[in-house]
């Protein structure tokens, strides 16, 4: 028992109210915990401090490696820094990195979801010297119709205005590369809706599904990119081509006389000139395979989109405005076309 | 800033789930848009194939949502989605060791769905998770391929058992353990062979058959695998079934909560269910109970496999086993051997060695030992076997549990090879029934009751007991000799008959018609028998008639009947000549109710009625109050248990030498919960107040009050005048009077 006292006092202590006086402060709670502290200083981890400022081909390295960042502005900003870079260089001076290293940093922002981001990535791909892009037409592609069959129609647009681009920069191989003609041209029906027959009527629900996007007339738009497309990939071969080839064909002004047909012996100046051998790649399908001559492309044409886009191009016409307009274009590139037939 | 005002149209962000969502509702309106997203995956996938392991973040998102929302809605355009499937396929087959894991993840997933939505078939996609499953590294991966693999399994085989897709799983994991025996990959054919077998999916000898080569093969891991299947697989399959089936789901008390409390969507389902699963059990109820034959008894050729086992785990000094596993590998052989009588005479000898009490885990060694022998094992292989566990075990000098251990051990082999043991050392061990330790004097009154039942002559003359040495005079029992085998009959049977008997007779006294009367022309062969017997019941009591077979009879027909009835004695003590007829009269009996079995049909009824009968006469039998003797341990053994070295331990914690003091008071206090000191119930009933901070009666606060201030008073009271200590008498009296100072109530 007389050990105990003790313990009891403890515990009636529990029940004790603390006494509050005025003019002192409230004492502090059991579980008070201090949390200040004292340091004489603060060390941070990551700081990079030159004298010297870096070279231009340093922030160049770092603007690329700072597309892949978080916040939008950030990316758009090193887009912008990175255009103005290239197109600011001296006249006839190499790019500051190849464009095999640019353009993979490149490649995921044509899915951007910010709208600014997209703009100024057609900015700085519009800088770039179109004779590079041709060699990178293959990896942009699979990204452009990626985009192209975005459920954003903002992204749709836009990859259908970086595809007007490739077009124009380097058209040839656009449609010739491997999935470059069907695949491509299945986006564009797909984008127009144009598959099915009920759903190129007028009086579908066109896009019936999703927003349809900020950017007007995106349908015209795709529309011109179409006819573009078309004229690259079937129109007819323009005279000073034809002329180039033929004369390539009987006598090289690089190649006197006696030597004829040296310039297909020689090492050839595309990239991948094997491509369409596709040693390391995948088995492709009909679908996925390389259309490298006009004919090859007339002729999958004729069987399979011709009849969806002449119905397509019939009902935008029947619409009118500025859809008919634009519908025409198409149907010019598309007469003439069919008029200069499977080839000569 | 403001945040802008959305448009209602607007909201409705275009996203895949809520696509998806439209899609299921309305197909053939949004196919332009699934297109286009088909579109999307496939420019995806060509991104991703072509640099799988330098994907971006965002790409794999896209990759992966895209492949979840197609596989959703995959069902609504076949034609688009054809090759969807093998993509995926492919996709996985390929890169699944650099896909990134929750790419992976959706694409198994994915694939399941698809197959559940039938654009896959289970073979494809067994024949695409499986060799993932055992090649990949991940264990997120395997433990998910393997769920998958197995629900696969149980679905395809819920409806009804899908043969082909079994039989070429099986085949598959057969050609796994079987092509490289060295590799630890069997591992999971095991798995899954052991999962489907308790869930009762497989119950052919193919499975049996894949674990068979697996415990044949040379990895331990998978060596093991296999026995534990064929020890224990079985035992888990029936604990399994007994689970499913005492989860009761009262459809009463559903319904009734139902109408109590609130209704819901969800409440009503839950009713739904229950009844469904009530009405599902019932309909399996009057299904015939699938016969599923243990492991054990599926296999092919066992002499075969069990001698394989042996030479390749045991004998071979080459197999690196541990002495744990292979205890396993030898109490598998040995159940085999006693299960399916084997002969396999070097494990005999094999045995030879391990016999010693020193031998760690020699309980183990003993109990295979007497698993191993039954009664087509040579005795001369034995007996050497037997002699070295009595030298090294049983003797005055050694421990307690040593002595018990080796006689249990000597009981249980001689149960199934009772010819096993010589009569000199028999008739040594029985003595220790007189030993002071109780666990030696059970285990050698085990050996001498087993004896008096197989072997009554080979024991000395006292040993034998009552019953034992009349049976052994009048010649009935003979020594069984080695490979003798007992007439095969229905047990039970001879209950049966009687039973049948005795309801005949009832009828035909309810009915007046004299007793033998008989109302079945194909009983008439029985009349005789019949008529005579109920004649017999009747004036049994009224003369000493030597022709008193029944009440004999019912002696050996069931233990369960009283002897003491003044006839039988009697009968016993007639001479002779009568004894002779009394033996036919049984014989006579006993190829009647043989007769039953083969000259009838048992009908269902029949045989309900004989497990009915069986099951009383088991319950009569251990009545306390019944003289006949209770079945002995050995006899209700089945002969698919196995034995445990805790049988062959047996009572040996009665042999430990006793507990010190400490222990004792240990053991006793172990059960109690802790206390503190004795009080007394009022200072416990103080102390308990003063904790919860409750305040203290009257007398208490006189007793503690501080003694200076009871100074005073007292000092006072000593210097009071008469007038003043009358004055204060008054008051006491007069406050008594009131009852107290506030005074009584209503005063």
């Amino acid at each position: 028992m007389g050990s105990s006292s003790k313990r009891k006092k403890d515990k009636q202590k529990d029940f004790q109210k603390p006494k509050l006086k005025v003019g002192k402060t409230k004492a502090k709670p059991d579980n008070y915990t201090d949390t200040s502290f004292k340091s004489k200083s603060i060390v941070l981890t990551q700081q990079s401090l030159h004298l010297a400022a870096p070279t231009s081909n340093a922030t160049f390295t770092h603007n690329l490696s700072l597309l892949s960042a978080k916040s939008d502005s950030q990316r758009r900003d090193s887009l912008a820094y990175l255009t103005t870079s290239i197109s600011s260089r001296p006249v006839n001076s190499p790019l500051p990195q190849p464009v095999s290293v640019i353009l993979p940093s490149l490649l995921p922002l044509i899915l951007d979801g910010a709208t600014s981001v997209r703009t100024q990535l057609l900015k700085l791909l519009r800088t770039l010297p179109p004779g590079d892009v041709e060699d990178h037409v293959a990896q942009l592609l699979p990204y452009v119709r990626a985009g192209m069959t975005h459920l954003a129609a903002d992204i749709r647009s836009s990859a259908v205005e970086i595809l007007s681009w490739m077009v124009e920069a380097a058209g040839e191989s656009t449609v010739s590369c491997a999935g470059g003609w069907i695949k491509t041209l299945n986006c564009f029906l797909s984008v127009l809706g144009w598959h099915t027959e009920e759903s190129s009527q007028w009086s579908s629900s066109r896009a019936s599904f999703g927003k349809s996007g900020s950017q007007g007339k995106p349908v015209v738009k795709t529309l011109g990119a179409l006819a573009m497309f078309l004229d690259a990939g079937i129109g007819k071969p323009s005279v000073d081509g034809v002329d180039s080839e033929m004369s390539g064909d009987d006598e090289s002004p690089d190649w006197p006389f006696p030597l004829c047909q040296t310039a297909q012996h020689m090492i050839s100046d595309s990239s991948t000139p094997f491509a369409y051998l596709n040693l390391f790649g995948k088995p492709r399908d009909e679908e996925g395979e390389m259309y490298e001559t006009r004919e090859d492309r007339y002729r999958v044409f004729s069987t399979r989109f011709q009849p969806a886009i002449e119905r397509g191009i019939k009902s935008a016409r029947e619409e009118g405005g500025e859809l008919g307009r634009a519908s025409s274009g198409v149907s010019k590139v598309l007469k003439e076309a069919i008029a200069y037939g499977p080839g000569p | 800033m403001v945040k802008r005002k959305l448009g209602a149209l607007e909201k409705v962000e275009a996203d895949l789930p809520n696509l998806q969502h439209k899609i299921r509702r309305d197909p053939k309106s949004y196919i332009e848009d699934f297109r286009a997203q088909h579109y999307q995956y496939e420019s995806h996938r060509e991104i991703y194939m072509a640099a799988p392991s330098s994907a971006t973040d965002t790409g794999l998102i896209s990759l992966r949502d895209l492949i979840d929302f197609i596989s959703h809605v995959a069902d609504c355009y076949p034609g688009i989605c054809k090759d969807f499937p093998q993509q995926l396929i492919d996709m996985l087959m390929q890169h699944h060791l650099v896909l990134e894991t929750e790419l992976r993840e959706k694409l198994v997933g994915s694939l399941v769905l698809l197959k559940k939505k039938d654009l896959l078939d289970s073979a494809t996609l067994l024949h695409t998770l499986f060799p993932i499953l055992i090649s990949t590294p991940s264990k997120t991966l395997r433990a998910l391929l393997f769920q998958k693999i197995l629900s696969e399994l149980r679905t395809a085989n819920s409806k009804t058992t899908n043969h082909k897709l079994n039989r070429t799983m099986q085949t598959v994991l057969f050609n796994l353990v079987t092509s490289d025996r060295t590799s630890a990959k069997g591992l999971w054919a095991i798995k899954i062979t052991r999962e489907l077998w308790k869930r009762q999916i497989w119950t052919e000898a193919k499975a049996v058959e894949v674990m068979k080569e697996a415990a044949l093969s040379q990895n331990e891991k998978v060596i093991i695998g296999g026995v534990r299947f064929f020890l224990g697989g079985d035992k888990e399959r029936e604990e399994l079934e007994d689970e499913d089936s005492e989860e009761e789901v009262n459809v009463g008390q559903v319904k009734h909560q139902l109408t109590i409390n609130k209704k819901t969507r969800k409440k009503a389902r839950a009713a739904e269910k229950a009844i469904k699963a009530v009405r599902n059990k019932e309909r399996k109820k009057g299904n015939p109970s699938p016969l599923n034959f243990s492991a054990l008894h599926l296999l092919h050729d066992p002499q075969g496999f069990a001698e394989n086992m042996f030479f390749k785990h045991l004998q071979n000094g080459k197999s690196n086993l541990k002495l744990e596993q292979k205890l396993q590998v030898l109490q598998l052989i040995s159940r085999l051997v006693g299960l399916h009588k084997l002969h396999i005479m070097p494990l005999y000898s094999y045995f030879q060695k391990f016999l010693t009490p020193r031998q760690p885990s020699v309980t183990s060694f003993l109990a295979s030992l007497a698993q191993a022998s039954h009664d087509l094992v040579p005795p001369d292989v034995l007996e050497p076997l037997v002699q070295k566990i009595a030298n090294e075990f049983v003797s005055e000098a050694s421990a307690g549990e040593v002595a018990t251990a080796g006689l249990n051990a000597i009981r249980e082999i001689c149960v199934r090879q009772p010819l096993a043991i010589e009569e000199t050392l028999l008739q040594d061990l029985v003595m220790y029934k007189k030993s002071k330790d109780k666990g030696v004097m059970m285990a050698s009154k085990g050996l001498l009751s087993l004896y008096r039942d197989v072997g009554a002559q080979m024991l000395k003359k006292r040993d034998r007991g009552k019953e034992a040495a009349m049976s052994l005079r009048a010649g009935e029992r003979q020594e069984r000799r080695y490979g003798e085998q007992a007439v095969g009959e229905i047990e039970g049977l001879e209950l049966l008959a009687k039973w049948k008997d005795e309801e005949r007779r009832k009828k035909n006294i309810e009915n007046g018609l004299p007793s033998d009367a008989e109302d079945n022309e194909e009983e008439n062969d029985e009349a005789d028998w019949a008529a005579w017997n109920v004649e017999d019941d009747e004036d049994s009591d009224v003369d000493g008639e030597w022709i008193n077979v029944e009440d004999d009879v019912d002696i050996v027909l069931s233990d369960s009947e009283d002897e003491g009835k003044p006839a039988s004695k009697k009968a016993k003590q007639e001479e002779e000549g009568k004894k002779d007829a009394d033996k036919e009269a049984e014989a006579a009996k006993e190829i009647d109710f043989m007769k039953l079995a083969t000259t009838r049909i048992l009908t269902p009824a029949d045989l309900a009625k004989l497990t009915e009968l069986r099951a009383q006469a088991a319950a009569n039998a251990t009545l306390p109050g019944n003289k006949g003797r209770v079945a002995a341990p050995w006899t209700s053994r089945h002969t698919d248990d196995p034995l445990t070295a805790g049988e062959i331990e047996g009572l040996a914690a009665l042999s430990a030498a006793k507990a010190t003091r400490e222990e004792r008071i240990a053991h006793a206090k172990e059960g109690k919960t802790d206390r503190s000191e004795h009080m007394s119930k009022e200072a416990r009933r103080k102390e308990r107040k003063e904790e919860q901070g409750k305040s203290t009666t009257n007398k208490e606060k006189a007793r503690k009050k501080n003694f200076l201030m009871t100074l005073g008073k007292a000092r006072s009271k000593n210097k009071r005048s008469l007038v003043e200590t009358r004055a204060v008498l008054r008051a006491h009296v007069d406050r008594g009077k009131r009852g107290g100072r506030r005074g009584n109530v209503g005063q």
